[in-house]
C-alpha cells in the first residue's frame, strides 16, 4: 500500500455506495482506467459458471422443436455453489463425464388431460447425480422463492436451477397442450461467457467516469447552442466537482474515479462476482508468469536439448510435479487446458535471477501466494 | 545476448518429458507466448495466444509505469485471431523479461490490494446497513 506524506493510504480506494441482492453499486477510486476496465471485462466474459451443454431428448411432442428448446434449457440460470471446486469437463480425468464436472438435470412433463396448457418452469427441473441417485438439500427449501442470495451459502445446491420470482416458478421453459409431453435429460457443465453467453454471472455492469467531462473524453453532440442543457445529468454528478468557468482545459489529468453499477442473474452472489473477477484476472498472469518461466534470461527457450546444458536432467512428468514444484497452483490446473504443459517442468528449477525483482520465484514464494493459488 | 537466428518459437514439451512415460493424459498445448522474429534482450515483442485488450491494456499501463521502459504498447493484429502483441523497449541493458516479470506481479499485486479493499469497504457497510445483509 502507498502512503503518501501525510501518511493516508493513497492506494485504490473502495466505497460502496448502494447493494441489494442483486447488484452492489460502488466508486472505485484511485486505480487505473485500464485496471478499473481489465475488472470489467473479466467479470462480464471470464468467470466460470454452470449451465446446460448437452441435452438428450427422451421424448418432445410440444410445439417448441428439439434445437430451441435446447437453446433454453441453456439459458437457464443455474446455482454456482461451489463451482471453484468443479473440473471442466474437457480436464478431469472420468471417461465422458462424472459428478465433479458435471451437473445432471432431469425434466418430465405432461399434460395428459388438461384443458389449460401446462407450463413446463424451471422448477421442474430435478438435478440427479450421474448414476441416477436424486441430490436433496435438506436445508435448501425448493418450494421457497427469494429475491436472491446475498451469502455463497443461501444459493441451492451446486446445479440446480436458481429461482427468484416470487411465485418460486423459475423461468418458463415450454408449454404444453393436451396429449404433448416433454422428458429430456440435461448435462449442466462449466464454462465461461467468452464461449456462450449462457454462461455469463452478469445480467449488466454500468460503468461511468468522469460524470462532467473535465477531462474530455468525449464530445458531445447539440444542435442549439448549448451540450449541457441538452443531455440529462447523470446520477454521479454529485460524486464529483463540476469544472469551475472559465478554468483552463487540463491536458494531463486522468480518470480516476469510477462509478461501477455491478448486477448479477442471480447465480452467484455478487460479491463473488467481483472476488471471482480479480482472482481470474490474476490466474491469467499467474499463467503468463508460468510460460515466462520456460525462457531463461537471454529469452532462449528451456525446453528440450537447448536447455539441457544449464538444466541437467528433467525429472519424470508426473502428476505430483505439477503440484510440488509450483505450491498449490493446481488449484487453477483445472480452470485452463494450457495446463498439461507442467508436466513437462514439473521438476526444473527456475534459472533466472532476480534482482530487484518482485517475483522472487515459483513454488510459494509469490507476492500473490496467499490469494490462494 | 541477441537473438542470431530468426523466430525463436518456445517449443511445445519435449520428446525427452514424453520418454520419460508421461501418462496418455499429458495434453500437447500450443504454446500461449511467443517471442516474436527480431527480438533481443533489451527490445522485444512477445505473442499472446488467446489473450485481448483484459490482459493486454493492463499489463501496458502497468509496464510503462517502469522508468527503465522506453517504449510499451500492445496491439491486437486482427479482431478473427485471438493474438496479441506486446512489444517492450528498455533503457540501459535493462531486461526485457525481466521487466515484463515485474509488470505482471505487480498488476496482481494490484489485484490484490483492489480485492482487500473491497472486502474492508464491503464488511463496512454490512455492518452499517445490517438490514440489507441477507436475501430474506
Amino acid at each position: 500500500m502507498d502512503y503518501g506524506v501525510d501518511g493516508e493510504d493513497t492506494g485504490p480506494r473502495v466505497t460502496i455506495r448502494r447493494t441489494n441482492e442483486t447488484t452492489i453499486d460502488f466508486m472505485l477510486s484511485s486505480t487505473s482506467l485500464s485496471l478499473a476496465n481489465s475488472l470489467r471485462r473479466t467479470m462480464l466474459a471470464e468467470i466460470p459458471t454452470i449451465a446446460i451443454d448437452l441435452v438428450e431428448i427422451e421424448g418432445n411432442t410440444s410445439v417448441l422443436p428439439d434445437e430451441f428448446l435446447a437453446h433454453r434449457l441453456g439459458l437457464i440460470p443455474l446455482s454456482t455453489r461451489n463451482v471453484e471446486d468443479m473440473l471442466y469437463t474437457r480436464d478431469c480425468t472420468c471417461e465422458e463425464f462424472c459428478d465433479n464436472c458435471a451437473v445432471i438435470l432431469r425434466l418430465h412433463a405432461a399434460n395428459r388431460n388438461s384443458d389449460e396448457n401446462v407450463k413446463v418452469f424451471a422448477k421442474d427441473l430435478f438435478a440427479e447425480t450421474v448414476t441416477g441417485q436424486p441430490i436433496q438439500d435438506s436445508r435448501y427449501q425448493r418450494n421457497g422463492a427469494t429475491n436472491g442470495f446475498g451469502e455463497a451459502d443461501e444459493l441451492p445446491p451446486r446445479g440446480q436451477p436458481v429461482i427468484m420470482d416470487p411465485k418460486g416458478n423459475g423461468s418458463l421453459i415450454c408449454q404444453l397442450r393436451r396429449g404433448q409431453e416433454l422428458r429430456v435429460r440435461c448435462i449442466a457443465k462449466k464454462g465461461i461467457a467468452k464461449e456462450h453467453a449462457k454462461w455469463a454471472p452478469t445480467a449488466a455492469i454500468g460503468f461511468e467516469y468522469d460524470p462532467h467531462n473535465k477531462l474530455r473524453h468525449t464530445t458531445l453532440w447539440y444542435e442549439g447552442d448549448n451540450a449541457k442543457e441538452e443531455w440529462p445529468e447523470s446520477k454521479n454528478i454529485n460524486w464529483e466537482e463540476p469544472a469551475p468557468d472559465g478554468e483552463a482545459f487540463r491536458y494531463d489529468s486522468e480518470p480516476t474515479q469510477f462509478y461501477v453499477n455491478l448486477e448479477g442473474t442471480g447465480v452467484m452472489p455478487p460479491d463473488q462476482i467481483l472476488h471471482a473477477g480479480i482472482k481470474t484476472l490474476q490466474q491469467k498472469l499467474a499463467t503468463v508468469i508460468q510460460q515466462l518461466s520456460t525462457t531463461t534470461d537471454s529469452g532462449h527457450e528451456l525446453n528440450g536439448a537447448a536447455g539441457d546444458a544449464g538444466m541437467g536432467g528433467m525429472s519424470p512428468p508426473d502428476a505430483a510435479a505439477n503440484g510440488t514444484a509450483y505450491g498449490n497452483q493446481t488449484t487453477y490446473g483445472n480452470q485452463t487446458p494450457g495446463y498439461g504443459q507442467q508436466t513437462a517442468y514439473g521438476g526444473q528449477t527456475p534459472a533466472y535471477p532476480a534482482p530487484g525483482s518482485v517475483y522472487g520465484g515459483m513454488g510459494g514464494a509469490t507476492p500473490y501466494g496467499r490469494s490462494g493459488y | 545476448m541477441a537473438q542470431t537466428d530468426g523466430d525463436r518459437e518456445m517449443a511445445d514439451a519435449t520428446a525427452g518429458a514424453d520418454a520419460n512415460g508421461a501418462d496418455g493424459e499429458f495434453v500437447r498445448e500450443k504454446q500461449q507466448l511467443r517471442l516474436l522474429p527480431g527480438s533481443t534482450d533489451t527490445a522485444a515483442s512477445f505473442a499472446f495466444e488467446k489473450e485481448d485488450h483484459t490482459l493486454g491494456n493492463a499489463l501496458r499501463y502497468m509496464i510503462m509505469k517502469n522508468p527503465d521502459v522506453e517504449f510499451c504498447g500492445y496491439s491486437i493484429p486482427h479482431p478473427s485471431e485471438t493474438v496479441m502483441n506486446l512489444r517492450i523497449q528498455t533503457w540501459d541493458n535493462v531486461s526485457v523479461f525481466d521487466v515484463l516479470r515485474r509488470g505482471l506481479s505487480d498488476l496482481a499485486d494490484l489485484c490484490d490490494v483492489v480485492e482487500d479493499k473491497f472486502t474492508v469497504a464491503r464488511d463496512e457497510f454490512n455492518t452499517a446497513h445490517p438490514d440489507r445483509v441477507a436475501s430474506k
